[in-house]
């Protein structure tokens, strides 16, 4: 027990940040927002926090809150002009974001080292604060869901014209969302910064951007599971066997294809939506019998 | 100096522009944002080399090219986008869709590639330099800038002169009403995405040669770049697309020379940024109102 712990016990540290980088996608996608700017927040928190702990000593707690209120106050400034544009505009948008975070990153050597990166940043956070903090974030999505805000998030991206009729601010919801999905995007950039000893631009580029849609793709956005269980299965798949670690970009590809095509909703919600339409079925039935046992008497 | 700095970018430009043609035909026609083109791209880059290094003559490579990522983009659309066109998940389900099969694409180059670099046989195409006016000019780059120029010609006089341009604009101003008036749509999706491929894959062999390297990751620069193009030109543009690329071609040129290279990427990102959100119907302010950018 104790080897297995060892042995996987950076791997489990990895799947903890990617679940909190999961949600960060989530709560945008939830409210309709289609923002792939979760690793541009990402970047911005770890080299905040990275750069605040080396260069200047500061304790893991403040550069964590301030790496949270950067991701937060860009993602305010994101969705001010993008809570107007729409749909697939939003989504290049926050593309050209992620760009220019990277691009940025690399341009200021001095500070940020460059393509480099910083390497040797202390390890200030344990996997078991880790598991705290994703508690608290799951907790906190939990709520949101279960709130007025949740139920209006799921209106404005089933329906936006449904959602404007309800009296629903659709900008002041796609900004929350913003705001929300920056918070939680920061903030575990930060940790990621805090425990992985070292960060590089390429970390937070294209490809990490694609990885964390596949979380969601993967598990569903509908609910609070969705993103561990796509989170775990993608982690995971290239340690079930070799050959998946080998082709690991092709299985991924493959799979994100046939799951939009095929399973829309994510793994997650779609068992979920299966067991209320059984659920909807049996209820259907017995109210059926009832009203022959009441019509034969 | 700056002339001659000028002149390759109008070169690289022109293949910029041939590569986002297809980006913004796919667009324009069945209103997916196709990341897969950047993949598709590399394909044709990948074909025409293993054409030109088994000794086929250049312009056998650059035809197969083009079919072979023509006959891929279809394949795409059969695999990837079929099923999602009638579905409610369509916005979003599509370019997820076209992201997976892009990362299908670039694996089976990496596989097949060993991740090394191809350059194309030293003698594709004769090189020879001259001088116009003090400037120099290759012999490839007179060579793609007819092509380019010919091939846009071609797709203009398609979409514009012949009985398919009618029915593929009919679809890409409203697919029902022309389903209603008898034009097939699945019909134009296929043509509208061969063209495109095939596009992608002249515009894939042309850098290879361009630059001298064929790797499986150039997709995914000149997809970006096409991000940057296909918006400041109007999403669904074609005019718009030639000109921004151009435009962009030259400035790249021009900036590898006087910026440092990660400041050009600032610049051109925060171009495509600010473009979308002040301009999202492109700089030309064509009247794309039907594509949907701004919420009403």
């Amino acid at each position: 027990m104790m080897d297995f712990l060892r042995d996987y016990h950076p791997l489990f540290d990895f799947f903890l940040l990617n679940v909190g980088f999961a949600f960060s996608q989530q709560i945008v996608l939830r409210a309709g927002v289609f923002s792939v700017a979760t690793v541009g927040f990402a970047g911005l928190g770890a080299y905040c926090s990275a750069i605040m702990v080396k260069n200047y000593g500061f304790g893991e707690i403040p550069a964590l809150l301030c790496s949270m209120a950067l991701g937060m106050v860009v993602g305010f400034l994101l969705s001010l002009p993008l809570a107007r544009v729409r749909g697939v505009y939003q989504a290049i948008a926050t593309l050209a974001f992620v760009q220019i975070v990277v691009a940025l990153v690399r341009h200021f050597e001095g500070l940020t080292g460059g393509a480099l990166g910083i390497d040797r940043i202390p390890r200030l956070i344990d996997t078991w604060q880790l598991l705290a903090i994703v508690g608290v974030v799951v907790y906190i999505i939990y709520a949101i869901g279960k709130s007025g805000v949740g139920r209006a998030f799921d209106t404005v991206r089933q329906d936006e014209t449904v959602g404007i009729a309800l009296g629903i601010s659709i900008r002041r919801y796609h900004t929350l969302a913003f705001v929300l999905s920056g918070a939680i995007g920061g903030l575990f950039g930060g940790m990621q910064a805090l425990t992985v000893y070292v960060i590089e631009p390429g970390l937070y580029g294209f490809n990490s951007m694609v990885t964390i849609l596949t979380f969601i793709v993967v598990g569903g956005r509908g609910s609070v599971l969705g993103p561990i269980i796509g989170t775990a299965v993608i982690v995971a798949l290239p340690e079930i066997s070799r050959p998946l670690a080998e082709y690991r970009q092709m299985v991924l590809g493959a799979l994100i294809v046939v799951m939009i095509n095929y399973l829309p909703n994510g793994l997650y919600d779609s068992l979920i939506l299966l067991v209320r339409q059984r659920r909807a079925v049996r209820l259907d039935k017995q109210a059926k019998e009832k009203v022959n046992a009441v019509a034969c008497a | 100096m700056i002339a001659q700095q000028i002149l390759n970018g109008i070169i690289s430009g022109a293949v910029y522009a041939l590569f986002s043609l297809g980006f913004t035909l796919i667009f324009g026609v069945n209103k997916i944002l196709n990341l897969a083109h950047g993949g598709i791209f590399m394909a044709g880059a990948f074909i025409g080399f293993y054409a030109a290094a088994s000794g086929l003559p250049f312009w056998a490579a650059c035809l197969l090219a083009m079919v072979g990522a023509g006959i891929l983009a279809n394949l795409v659309d059969l695999f990837a986008f079929r099923r999602l066109r009638t579905s409610k998940h369509g916005e979003f389900g599509t370019m997820i869709a076209s992201i997976g099969a892009n990362m299908v694409l670039i694996s089976i180059a990496q596989q097949l590639s060993n991740t090394q670099d191809f350059r194309f046989p030293f003698d594709t195409i004769p090189i020879s330099f001259f001088r116009v006016a003090g400037l120099r000019l290759s012999t490839l780059q007179v060579a793609i800038v007819i092509l380019v120029g010919v091939l846009l010609i071609l797709l203009v006089l398609y979409l514009y002169k012949t009985s398919f341009g009618r029915q593929v604009r009919a679809v890409a101003g409203n697919d029902r009403a022309s389903m209603l008036l008898g034009v097939n749509p699945d019909k134009v999706y296929f043509q509208t995405f061969f063209i495109s491929g095939a596009l992608a894959g002249i515009a894939g062999v042309l850098i290879g040669l361009l630059f001298n390297s064929i790797n499986f990751l150039m997709g995914d620069t000149y997809l970006l770049r096409g991000f940057v193009i296909v918006i400041l030109g109007g999403l669904g543009s074609i005019p718009g697309a030639v000109i921004a690329g151009l435009c962009l071609g030259v400035f790249q040129s021009l900036a590898t020379s006087y910026l440092p290279s990660d400041l050009t990427e600032v610049i051109i990102y925060s171009l495509l940024f600010v473009g979308l959100v002040f301009r999202p119907n492109g700089l030309f302010g064509m009247d794309t109102s039907a594509i949907g950018a701004v919420r009403r």
